[in-house]
């Protein structure tokens, strides 16, 4: 692993476990801000990985947040499965044959373009948020209420903290994956396929399944984000399958800069916030805001925050070579 | 028998006939060129062989394998490597890292899965970026280089394959004459690996480097030999070695 992601990692790690100790004072409210940002973190992962790294623009993520969700939500309600890892297996099993459909039928063919895979995905998103709001099974418009607490080795996860400490292990865990594949050849091949994915194709790669497997695994951890989502804030609805949350992980991953982890994190966290704040001291006003900011991060940093060191580095490249 | 064989390949766009029955062949450690004015089909024929482009007709096989209807990656993984015209690197990878995308490129994707580490292919690298010099920027990132270092780190991961059949579309292109002395060198060092089919504007360039030429001329062979031969040959010198 390379030292700046290193480093990174361990900072990413230790204000979380930390933060409950020196700021949140057992302020409920305030942990469960933050683990929301773990959960959503899942997502933002996902959204990297299948864009940032691999070049597969996905526009209807939140779909599969929300199908890891209604199983686990489903089975936790009406047939009193609460045991955390076991709800989880499930939505890792949900997240890859959901991901294994999608992606079969966009890749599995010769190549297709970014636009064509985002509008597919899109409307994947925007078809699943109809359906859940008017299929009876899954509580149409109302979702699944009353999700009960999670349980693990037998005992009930029903302290905010101890949720708090749970999210972020999971999302540790898989934040520590996406580094080491990223870090492997297998890393360099997806970055290869991103940026070119003919060439990668004329040097050998079999880069229709590269974009399977990828487009599952991401597919993977936005369903393990939307369980502990349900789990978490104890009910899920249609909205969590759905078109704004989709976009909102897009979001994150422009404002923080595609191609990075910690960039799209760092939005993540900025973002959410001050977001609950900002909603009820200008409630009309923030999300134009949020579209004003995302303008300007298009404009003056395309790569997002993450290219502010990148610029530096650059700049010394230059200077080195001059 | 034959490295690569091109036997009657033909291929059209709507109603125009871009190739029309062209053979071509390569032996291993043979340099062939492929020569002709704009428009006479050298880049169709090119892409044809690597699978860029699927031909109508007609057979290429490599090593006695018919890839005629195979894509890119069939061909690469059989022993074909090409280098583009515009050089297509990976700009912002360093120039380790581009050589160890193509390198690694013969791993199956599991294997790249299951390897927890890009370290294993360091000497096979090291080789490399000293041959192609690249040296003093194996860790810069490959947009810091010339034009004429880029085009040699894309022959450098096209050989990276280790392939039986170099393909080089204008490997000189927009290079200083030492640059071209230097590619001409790399060049003849590569074909003692493999065999080379190179197509190029600059005849001189080709004449010295070439142990045979074909001329094409509206998607057809209008001449074939060796570069003196070619040279000699009065067709060709009327029709095209004044226009190319």
């Amino acid at each position: 692993m390379k030292k700046r992601m290193r480093i990174g990692l361990a900072i990413v790690c230790a204000i979380p476990i930390l933060s409950p100790l020196l700021f949140m004072n057992g302020n409920d409210y305030l942990i469960q801000a933050v683990t929301r940002i773990f959960i959503y973190g899942l997502l933002v992962l996902s959204v990297e990985m299948s864009w940032g790294q691999t070049g597969i623009f996905t526009l209807g993520q939140a779909a599969f947040f929300g199908v890891g969700g209604y199983f686990a939500a489903y089975l936790a309600t009406n047939e009193n499965v609460t045991d955390i890892g076991l709800l989880l297996i499930i939505a890792i099993a949900a997240g890859i044959m959901s991901g294994t459909l999608v992606a079969l039928f966009l890749f599995s063919g010769k190549r297709v373009g970014e636009l064509y895979v985002a509008l597919v995905t899109l409307v994947i998103s925007f078809v699943c948020e109809k359906l859940a709001n008017s299929w009876t099974f899954v509580g149409s418009g109302n979702g699944i209420p009353g999700v009960p607490f999670a349980t693990l080795f037998g005992k009930e996860i029903s302290s905010p903290i101890a949720f708090y400490f749970v999210a972020f292990g999971i999302f540790a865990v898989a934040l520590i994956v996406c580094i080491v594949i990223i870090d492997s050849q297998f890393g360099l091949a997806i970055n290869a396929v991103r940026d070119d994915e003919e060439r990668a194709e004329f040097f050998g790669y079999n880069r229709s399944a590269i974009q399977i497997v990828i487009f599952i695994f991401s597919a993977t951890l936005a369903s393990m984000g939307g369980a502990l989502f349900a789990l978490s804030e104890g009910f899920i609805s249609p909205s969590s399958l759905g078109l704004a949350l989709s976009t909102s992980t897009v979001l994150w991953v422009v404002l923080g800069g595609r191609g990075t982890f910690f960039g799209p994190l760092l939005a993540l966290a900025l973002l959410e916030s001050v977001d609950i704040e900002m909603r009820s001291i200008l409630p009309s006003l923030w999300q134009i805001l949020v579209g004003l900011m995302l303008l300007a991060t298009m404009i003056f940093l395309p790569k997002g925050l993450a290219s502010l060191g990148e610029k530096s580095r650059n700049k010394r490249e230059l200077r080195k070579r001059s | 028998m034959k490295l690569l064989e091109v036997v009657d390949v033909s291929k059209s766009f709507g109603n125009l006939a871009a190739l029309t029955n062209v053979s071509i062949q390569v032996e291993t450690n043979q340099i062939v060129g492929l020569i002709g004015p704009n428009g006479s089909g050298k880049s169709t024929l090119l892409h044809s062989i690597c699978g860029r482009t699927i031909a109508n007709s007609g057979s290429v096989l490599l090593n006695g394998k018919e890839l005629v209807s195979a894509n890119p990656m069939i061909r690469a993984q059989s022993g074909m490597a090409i280098k583009f015209q515009l050089a297509r690197i990976y700009v912002e990878k360093t120039v380790k890292e581009n050589i160890m995308i193509s390198l690694q490129a013969k791993d199956g994707m599991w294997s790249l899965v299951r390897s927890g580490t890009t370290k294993k292919f360091m000497p096979e690298i090291e080789e490399l970026i000293v041959e192609f010099q690249l040296v003093d920027y194996a860790d810069t990132q490959a947009k810091y280089l010339s034009h004429g270092q880029q085009q040699w780190l894309e022959i450098a991961m096209a050989m990276a394959s280790n392939p039986s059949i170099l393909l080089l579309d204008e490997p000189t292109a927009g290079m200083s004459p030492k640059e071209r002395s230097d590619t001409s060198k790399l060049i003849k060092s590569a074909s003692k690996k493999c065999g080379v089919l190179i197509v190029e504007h600059d005849l001189d360039f080709i004449k010295d480097l070439c142990d045979r030429i074909t001329v094409l001329h509206h998607g057809s062979v209008a001449a074939s030999g060796t570069p003196t031969e070619i040279e000699n040959d009065p067709k060709v010198k009327e029709v095209y070695l004044t226009r190319v």
